[in-house]
């Protein structure tokens, strides 16, 4: 594991040893180099984990993630050439500084251990997106933006810090590679009932479950693009992988204490499907679109089956890709327009036909068609969640066709019907911009060819 | 001020706190908390201005009342033990009366009103010597006594200070008066733990010096005093800017910075001692710190807050010297690594 950790530390002396003309395509090169060796990882020949050390191990729910946080960093950084071009020399490397820094705490928090260093290092992960968030956002909102972010995520966090380690007092350990076989059922009680939410809080913040989302609209849109792609893409997927973690401890009481939350999931993912319909703001619509989808999430890991954690693993992956790559749609028309209001732009397939192409693309595969991975995802969940109980299939169903609608709906405003008379001058789409949008597209179509390596431990 | 005096006075405040640290007598520990307080009135009142006279007053009024607890704790002592030397308080009452004398040396609540008005009166450096030299010697007598210290009135002493402590700083703009509610905060998280393993007491001392050493050496070296003042030092040394993010968000407690490895430590003991909630409460009040921290950050840092236009061409006088200010840095914001090494502190 230290073979990507290394040299991705290693990203951050690089950067400040380049010269001017060098850091973009020095940073892009290695970081896709990096990415090429956490392919290997994929490879997971028995049953169990592949351990590298006591501190580092990889399984097959962690992989795909892995491999999709170093997938990322490449993207984030061509994403990001356009808005930082003006900036002086020292901001951009100090730019791609945070970047590094935020990557090497989550490929440490994806792989770690020891669930205090996997606390740790979630923990440790708010500070460099704080940072980007409110050091190069654009509106005076970002601040309030960085503090609800903040504020949200610790609130959540620090009973997980006391809950772990209270566990580590009552079962000697907390190693995670020893957990999983000592397991034992949590005695019932009422602390055992506020160490299981304890233990929940800090993910449902993460997700975000319906309740508590109010944070991830206002950090997803203030956030630059790179802050919003590792937002949408990974940070939201610690929650999930958190939670696909530690719910293996706490059982019996999940099956009475997943209730609320089970509810709450259910119905956010319809509200927030419906407020996406009702947006006028293109950031707004897709980080309204994460909650919906990670309410999906949220359903498929607390009803436990087999299948429901493959659905969760495999949406997690598609939906990292799929948003990732929305907003990188949404950011190459802001960096033309300077205005995130969709009517603005209107009509975009005259004049830029390949995007449109792009976009229709991202919106096909954000409404879960077939065959793509979205589908598997969602299909799975809801498949499991009607043999958890058949009239979640209503409220699944109609979560389906809203996301279709919002889909199509950000789809036809921006790129069909007449074009706004003056957006003729924007500039053609460069290179760069088809680059990263192919990059998002093709791993997103090949899995669709071989989904077992996203499918989860479950498999 | 005449540099002999100088000297003589701070040579005679730091023996003051060696008196107390090192002695065995409780008669020579009233004498060396005397000597300190006597010494240190002059340099509180450098700046010579009637601020400064009602600070020195205020200081001077709090910490000889306590001293005068504490001689009467020392006196019950000797007549229910018939001895002087220091050892743990047997008696309920001696215990309880120099517990209250030392949280009131301390800054604790309900004894915290003192300090940000003292520490507003006085310069920045007066301040500096206020919040971190001043606090070894009660500690010191503190960790000496711990076994024998009334767990209850310590714990809600110590919950009340970090509720005071955060909720206090909320609405200041004044540096000092942060610095000084951010004391209260920290001094509460140290008695916290003082019962159960005083060892984490001094780490959290260790820490907290630290930290409250650099900002206040990137305060001198700015001149600030003001938040407003704060913001404008993007335009004169932007590095100071990143060094202050760096130290704010260490002394909120956030991880991978060094400020988190005091509070996970303290959270790890009382857990392991079956208090549940009131770790969990401790850490949430924490936020309410941190979140003027970062409203710091923000104004200075994070934006770049907007300025006149001659902002470059302002007086530039001679560069304070700041001693130390890089080991400083480092030892505030990446020590978290080196928590096994704190067994040394035992």
């Amino acid at each position: 594991m230290l073979k990507i950790i290394i040299p991705t530390i290693m990203l951050m002396p690089l950067t400040w040893l380049s010269k001017k003309n060098m850091i973009w395509i020095n940073t892009t090169t290695y970081s896709l180099l990096i990415s090429l060796i956490s392919l290997s990882l994929l490879n997971q020949p028995n049953n169990n984990s592949l351990n590298f050390s006591l501190m580092f191990f990889s399984d097959p729910l962690s992989a795909p993630l892995l491999v999709l946080t170093t997938w990322l960093l490449p993207l984030m950084l061509m994403a990001s050439q356009h808005h930082l071009s003006k900036e002086p020399l020292i901001r951009k490397k100090l730019y791609i500084t945070m970047l590094a820094m935020l990557q090497t705490f989550l490929i440490m928090t994806f792989t770690a251990t020891e669930l205090i260093s996997f606390f740790f290092l979630f923990e440790a992960t708010l500070v460099p997106t704080l940072i980007i968030i409110t050091r190069w956002g654009n509106q005076t909102e970002r601040l309030n933006a960085g503090l609800y972010f903040l504020f949200y995520t610790l609130v959540g966090s620090l009973p997980l810090l006391v809950a772990l380690i209270s566990i580590q007092n009552l079962t000697g350990s907390l190693n995670f590679l020893l957990i999983q076989y000592w397991n034992q059922a949590l005695p019932d009680s009422w602390s055992n009932i506020f160490l299981w939410l304890a233990c929940m809080m800090a993910f449902m913040v993460k997700m975000p479950m319906y309740g508590l989302h109010l944070w991830l609209p206002k950090a997803h849109v203030e956030a630059p693009i790179a802050g919003s792609m590792v937002l949408a893409a990974i940070l939201l997927k610690l929650g999930g992988y958190g939670m696909l973690r530690i719910t293996m401890m706490l059982n019996p009481q999940t099956n009475f204490m997943a209730y609320p939350f089970l509810m709450l999931s259910l119905w956010g993912m319809i509200m927030t499907s419906s407020i996406c319909l009702r947006q006028t703001d293109l950031k707004s619509l897709i980080a309204y679109s994460s909650v919906s989808h990670m309410a999906l999430v949220i359903v498929a890991v607390l009803i436990q089956t087999p299948w429901s954690y493959m659905g969760a693993t495999a949406l997690m992956i598609a939906h990292g890709l799929t948003s990732s790559m929305l907003f990188c749609l949404a950011n190459s028309n802001y960096e033309r327009t300077h205005s995130r209001t969709m009517i603005l732009a209107r009509g975009l397939q005259t004049l830029l036909p390949l995007m449109a192409a792009w976009w229709l693309l991202a919106s096909l595969t954000n409404l879960a068609l077939p065959p793509s991975i979205n589908l598997i995802g969602e299909l799975f969940v809801v498949m499991s969640s009607f043999s958890w109980s058949n009239i979640t299939i209503i409220l699944m169903g109609a979560n389906i066709t809203i996301t279709a609608l919002y889909s199509l709906y950000m789809l036809i405003t921006t790129q069909r019907g007449k074009y706004t008379h003056h957006i003729n001058s924007i500039k053609p789409s460069f290179t760069r911009e088809n680059a990263l949008m192919a990059l998002h597209m093709t791993p997103l179509l090949l899995l669709s060819l071989n989904p077992k390596i996203i499918l989860g431990f479950t498999y | 001020m005449n540099p002999l005096i100088l000297t003589i006075i701070l040579m005679t405040v730091f023996l003051g706190t060696m008196i107390v640290m090192a002695s065995s007598h409780w008669l020579m520990i009233w004498i060396g908390f005397e000597m300190n307080l006597l010494a240190i009135i002059p340099i509180l009142m450098k700046k010579y201005s009637p601020r400064a006279m009602e600070a020195s007053t205020k200081y001077f009024l709090t910490q000889a009342t306590a001293s005068m607890l504490l001689m009467m704790a020392i006196i019950i002592n000797l007549m229910h033990s018939g001895q002087w030397t220091i050892t743990k308080v047997f008696n309920p009452t001696a215990s309880i009366i120099m517990t209250l004398a030392l949280a009131m040396k301390l800054g604790l609540t309900p004894f915290h009103f003192w300090v940000p008005e003292v520490t507003q009166g006085i310069s920045l450096t007066s301040g500096l010597i206020l919040l971190t030299w001043q606090k070894l010697a009660p500690m010191s007598i503190l960790y000496q006594i711990s076994p024998s210290i009334n767990l209850n009135i310590l714990l809600t002493m110590a919950v009340l200070s970090i509720l005071v402590g955060g909720w206090g700083g909320l609405n200041q703009t004044q540096l000092r008066k942060i610095m000084a509610y951010s004391s209260i905060a920290h001094m509460g998280w140290m008695t916290a733990i003082l019962v159960y393993n005083p060892t984490l007491t001094m780490l959290n001392m260790l820490i907290y010096i630290m930290m409250t050493l650099t900002m206040f050496m990137l305060f001198i070296h700015s001149s600030s005093t003001t938040t407003l003042s704060l913001s404008h030092t993007w335009n004169k040394a932007p590095l100071i800017t990143t060094l202050i993010l760096i130290t704010l968000l260490s002394m909120g407690g956030l991880p991978p910075l060094s400020g988190f490895m005091p509070k996970w430590m303290i959270i790890q003991e009382l857990t392991k001692n079956s208090s549940i909630i009131l770790p969990t409460l401790m850490a949430i009040m924490a936020l309410l710190n941190l979140y003027f921290y970062t409203r710091l950050t923000y104004s200075t840092s994070l934006t770049m807050f907007p300025s006149t236009n001659n902002m470059k061409m302002k007086w530039q006088f001679e560069t304070k010297q700041i001693t130390l200010l890089p080991p400083l840095i480092i030892a505030s914001s990446l020590l978290l690594p080196l928590t096994p090494m704190l067994s040394i502190l035992d």
